[in-house]
């Protein structure tokens, strides 16, 4: 499906060498880049016009966390970072010349600030405010005036109710076994209670102007469900708002000091918009799936849901238009071509395309050679209109717009389905079909009663067999109701040697049967039975006893015959049941 | 802070490690929530082994205290299909953080999922008293009460979630509901409310489609199909219903067009295969329908609606052999179907069993409660054995239905038929002014003024049905002509079936 649905967009959205809208500009499957969009920023560094990527890169398996700067296609600098980069982003902090950004790159609890890639500033989230009922039990365990146990009650009681989660030493005590909580007590009771929280995004708002190159505060989201606004040069809290649920993307718009947006996708699959003024959301979207993407352009939202889906929504939370997409969508970015005034959405799919679309048109794909993780559009080097993006390998590719690049409206999939205009696949019949239609037009009446008369025979044969069977005990299944029995056989082995296996069960309630044989006949010239006469031991009703015994095959022509399978009671010549075995052909001695 | 910044500035990322122990007796403890945010995008991108990965390592180090790692755990588990693990994990992230809901939502969801609805319920009210106005609970909540059967609770609570916030699976939730309790004209309002909030959500709108399709508006039931279409050309529900629709109407060739669409997404499908047969029967392929037909029958073996229809093509094709062969297969999985055994009763009439089919035809008369078409055949053959009696009694039976059908319904009947049960009539000397007459002149004038182009019409297929005739006995005139309305009534209820199976 994927690849059909792929080559149907193959006339209109797809790239092919020949007018590909895009330059190859670099391809490095081995660049070790492992990152998140989030965590790539281009930016004028040394304000020297050159732009450089900035790339919070987590190292392969998240182990190395390192800060690269790229210049072109190589790696300019790299320094090692004390926690994994959940974000980064360039932003001017003062109104000065030169005007050259900074660089803030969050991490843990800190932001890391930057200037002309020398460390500059770390900002930490302010502690959160212990609950003061936890606090007074840890003064009072502190001066020992309470145990461990009552201690570990009270903090029990606030778990159930308060309002102000624990920290994690009072979780980590309340873990802990009754031996282990005096040595904890007396190790930690002289430390202050601290709770401390983590960024988990952040991105820039531009402080009182609108301008491309403005100075712009830091907004940062946190895993205790606020939103901080810092101030650009003294990296106060200029303002802090609260959100339902944790934020996991956010976008920015509008001026600090006038009038802004701000809208965050969170972990319980919705999107808070908030505005200026209100310390609560403003709208909500329910999503029903979680978001992995979010990308404002003006004043719409466009949202990748794990559903597969592109959502699109007004800043106001009404839904738009909604967009299939063929595989899983992995991340995603915004596209702002400003010679063109294009404004158009990236999503990096799982299966190796990157799409690109204006409101619901696709407008063009990308293929990569892996899966793209992280993407960033923008000007690097001395190009404005580069594509970067990174792959599930740590691949790097760099791409180039063309100039004369024009993304066509309409190149989206419209029209009917290019299935409709392939044939149906009817199946043909044959002139024997035909001829046989035609014979059974003349004789049909000879046919039915022909068939009619064959099928009363059958019947009567197939019933007449039975009765025989029944008669002389011929079927595998015992029906006298003195011996109920039940009888299953099993060749095993390719030959000469094969295993017979004799699957027998006493199908009666309660009672036993006793006094059992089982004797073969066989065709003597063609087979060996070591055992062909032997007594079956004692039946418990429902048990399946397994009788094994091994059989020879003497001929080497490739034939086969058939085994017949007794049961007798002792002193009866007339068997309970038995069952012919149709053996295998021997392959063994066949194939030698 | 602005007074940290010269401190700060010597003790940076590269240079210094922040877990060194400033106190060495009591180590700091790592905050909990400290790759909350990582595991949360490696599981929203679906990398589930990087995830897990990381899930272990952050619980090693926080000793299983990291409440959104097992959370996320838990997730996994769940979409792999361990229910009862995640339910679990669940279970004691409840335990770890009391206070949140989200934590009780999901234990109620893994519960839902084991189908221990009441228990779900319980946990759900659990949740509700943390928070409130949460749709999700609502939502939840009302589909335990539907698997419960309390439908009334349920849509009670169906109706809350819609008013905190309205998603489209709690108007196709809610619209189920209607219909499992057999309202379907209250179904039909939801999913009409459901179609304006998302006017381009095709599920919605191709049920709605179906539900007119039922009560018979095709006109709206044709429009919706239509926009789901146009949403999604390749929705397969929508296609085979609106294919069937235009089917009815005699557009062979656009429904043609619409299959190949579905032909190559889902090219095993039987009711798709079955309804592309019938469509060259309405062409007069006879041969392309006898092998779509057979394909469908070869898909679903035990769907006697493709058997019913390849009984009827054999029929048209006068192979009576093998359409008996299909029909009886068809009345073994469908006993109950009077027209059915008409079809076997003209097979066996053709095939020279007079006495079996006047079996059958007792049977199909014993069964069927609308269709004058039964009784006007079995008429015909039991006249051509001679009972006029007996005939005249079912004649008269036939009377009866077609003035129950009359007022019933406006349905035109088909103008064969008519042309034959007059032929009856004069034969068995009923007078003419009797009943019958009385709907031929009600029927559309439309007939009237086309009377002429029918009857030319019908001399064709008498024609060509000559060499059949031949093999009948005396009253071949009348054995004849029987079989075409018969067939043609098979045909639209092919037709009708077809569209009941894309339900």
């Amino acid at each position: 499906m994927a690849s059909g649905s792929g080559d149907s967009a193959g006339g209109r959205g797809e790239s092919t060498e020949v007018n590909s809208k895009w330059l190859d500009a670099h391809y490095d499957p081995m660049a070790n880049i492992h990152t998140f969009s989030a965590c790539l920023a281009l930016a004028d560094l040394h304000g020297d016009g050159e732009y450089k990527l900035v790339v919070g890169d987590l190292g392969p398996n998240g182990r190395q966390p390192r800060l690269k700067v790229l210049k072109g296609p190589s790696v300019l600098t790299e320094s090692p970072l004390p926690a994994l980069p959940s974000a980064a982003a360039a932003f001017l902090m003062e109104p000065h010349e030169p005007r050259t950004p900074a660089l803030a790159l969050a991490s843990g609890p800190c932001v890391y600030v930057y200037k002309n890639l020398r460390p500059y500033f770390k900002f930490s989230l302010p502690p959160l405010p212990p609950n003061p009922l936890e606090q007074d039990l840890w003064n009072q365990a502190k001066e020992d005036r309470i145990d461990p146990l009552t201690l570990k009650e009270m903090l029990e009681g606030i778990r159930e109710k308060a309002e102000v989660p624990l920290s994690s030493q009072s979780l980590r005590f309340l873990h802990l076994e009754l031996g282990e909580m005096e040595a904890f007590v007396a190790q930690h009771k002289t430390q202050p209670i601290r709770r401390q929280t983590v960024i988990t995004t952040m991105t820039i708002l531009k402080k009182n102007l609108a301008d491309e190159d403005a100075v712009s505060c830091l907004v940062l989201g946190t895993e205790n469900r606020e939103l901080l606004v810092l101030d650009p040069e003294a990296f106060t809290v200029l303002t802090k708002m609260n959100l339902p649920s944790v934020p996991v993307f956010l976008e920015a718009s509008g001026q600090f000091d006038v009038e802004f947006w701000l809208t965050a996708a969170c972990r319980d699959g919705n999107i808070y918009i908030l505005r200026r003024d209100c310390k609560r959301p403003k709208y909500c979207i329910e999503l029903s799936a979680q978001p992995v993407g979010l990308v404002r352009i003006h004043k719409t939202l466009v949202v990748g849901s794990t559903q597969d889906m592109l959502h699109s929504f007004t800043h106001k939370g009404k839904k738009l238009w909604t967009v299939p997409m063929p595989a899983p969508i992995l991340t995603m970015s915004l596209l702002e071509q400003r010679s063109r005034g294009l404004q158009a959405v990236m999503a990096g799919l799982a299966n190796g395309e990157m799409r690109i679309y204006r409101d619901k048109a696709l407008l063009n794909i990308i293929r990569t050679p892996d899966a793209v993780t992280s993407l960033c559009f923008g000007r690097y080097g001395r190009e404005d209109n580069t594509l970067i993006m990174t792959t599930r390998g740590g691949g790097l590719v760099i791409k180039i717009l063309k100039r004369t690049a024009v993304f066509g409206e309409g190149a989206g999939e419209a029209g009917p389905p290019p299935a409709q205009a392939l044939r149906l696949n009817v199946p043909r019949k044959t002139r024997l079909y035909v001829d046989q239609t035609l014979r059974e037009r003349e004789a049909g009446t000879a046919m039915h009663r022909a068939f009619q008369m064959d099928l009363y025979l059958l019947r009567l044969r197939a019933a007449r067999a039975y009765v025989q069977a029944l008669e002389s005990s011929l079927n595998p299944v015992s029906a006298t109701l003195r011996e109920p029995l039940k009888l299953h056989a099993v060749v095993q082995g390719l030959g000469p040697t094969f295993k017979l296996t004799l699957h027998l069960q006493n199908t009666s309630a309660v009672r036993p049967a006793m006094g059992l044989l089982v004797s073969c006949l066989y065709n003597e010239s063609l087979y060996a039975l070591p055992r062909a006469f032997f007594k079956v031991p004692m039946l418990v009703p429902g048990l399946s006893y397994p009788l094994e015994t091994f059989v020879e095959c003497l001929s080497d022509k490739g034939i086969s015959d058939v085994i017949k399978v007794l049961v007798l009671r002792e002193g009866q010549s007339a068997p309970l049941l038995s069952a012919h075995i149709n053996m295998p052909v021997s392959e063994g001695l066949v194939a030698a | 802070m602005a007074e940290e910044k010269a401190p700060t500035t010597t003790q940076f990322p590269g240079t210094i490690e922040p877990q060194k122990p400033r106190l060495k007796k009591a180590p700091e403890f790592p905050i909990l929530e400290k790759q909350n945010w990582l595991i949360h995008l490696h599981y929203i991108r679906k990398d589930y082994a990087a995830c897990k990965a990381l899930i272990k390592e952050q619980l090693q180090e926080t000793q299983g205290l990291c409440e959104y790692a097992i959370y996320v755990q838990a997730l996994m588990y769940r979409l792999e299909g361990n229910i009862q693990e995640s339910l679990e994990l669940f279970q004691s992230c409840a335990v770890l953080n009391p206070q949140n809901a989200d934590n009780l939502k999901q234990v109620a969801r893994s519960l839902f999922l084991l189908g221990k609805h009441k228990a779900a319920i319980e946990v759900y009210n659990e949740a509700a008293k943390l928070n409130q106005k949460d749709w999700e609970i609502c939502h939840n909540l009302g589909v335990c009460y539907m698997y419960l059967k309390h439908f009334n609770k349920a849509k009670d609570q169906l109706h809350s979630a819609l008013q905190l916030n309205r998603h489209d699976l709690t108007y196709i939730m809610l619209g189920k509901i209607h219909l499992l309790e057999g309202e379907l004209e209250k179904a039909i309002d939801i999913y009409k409310k459901a179609v304006e909030f998302s006017p381009e959500n095709t599920e919605l709108l191709t049920t709605l489609g179906l539900l007119y399709l039922q009560l018979g508006i095709y006109q709206k039931a044709f429009e919706h199909l239509g926009n789901a279409l146009t949403f999604d050309p390749t929705n397969y529900k929508a296609i085979l219903a609106a294919g069937s629709m235009m089917q009815t109407h005699g557009d062979f060739d656009v429904a043609l067009t619409k299959y190949r669409v579905m032909a190559y997404s889902v090219p095993e499908s039987p009711p798709l295969w079955n309804n592309i047969g019938m469509c060259f029967f309405g062409k007069k392929k006879y041969v392309a329908a006898i092998s779509c037909l057979k394909r469908a029958n070869y898909l679903a073996p035990f769907d006697w609606k493709i058997l019913y229809n390849l009984g009827l093509v054999h029929l048209t094709m006068q192979q009576y052999a093998s359409a008996f062969h299909f029909l009886s297969a068809a009345i073994n999985f469908q006993p109950k179907m009077g027209e059915l055994y008409m079809l076997l009763a003209i097979a066996l009439t053709n095939l020279d069993d007079s006495e079996n089919a006047s079996r059958a035809y007792a049977e199909a008369v014993a069964l069927d409660q609308s269709n004058p078409l039964v009784n006007l055949n079995y008429a015909v053959l039991l006249y051509n054995q001679g009972e006029k009696k007996k005939a005249l009694a079912q004649y008269q039976e036939m009377e009866k239905k077609v003035t129950l059908l009359k007022g019933s319904s406006s349905l035109d009947f088909d103008p064969e038929m008519v042309e034959m049960a007059q032929k009856m009539g004069a034969a068995l000397q009923v007078g003419e002014a009797l009943v019958w007459t009385k709907p031929v002149k009600d029927l559309k004038s439309r007939h009237r003024t086309t009377s002429a182009n029918k009857s030319s019409n019908l001399q064709q297929p008498l024609g060509s049905n000559q060499a059949l005739g031949q093999a009948m006995s005396s009253a071949a005139g009348f054995g004849k002509t029987t079989q075409l309305p018969a067939e043609q009534d098979g045909y639209n209820h092919s037709r009708l079936a077809s569209c009941d199976d894309s339900l």
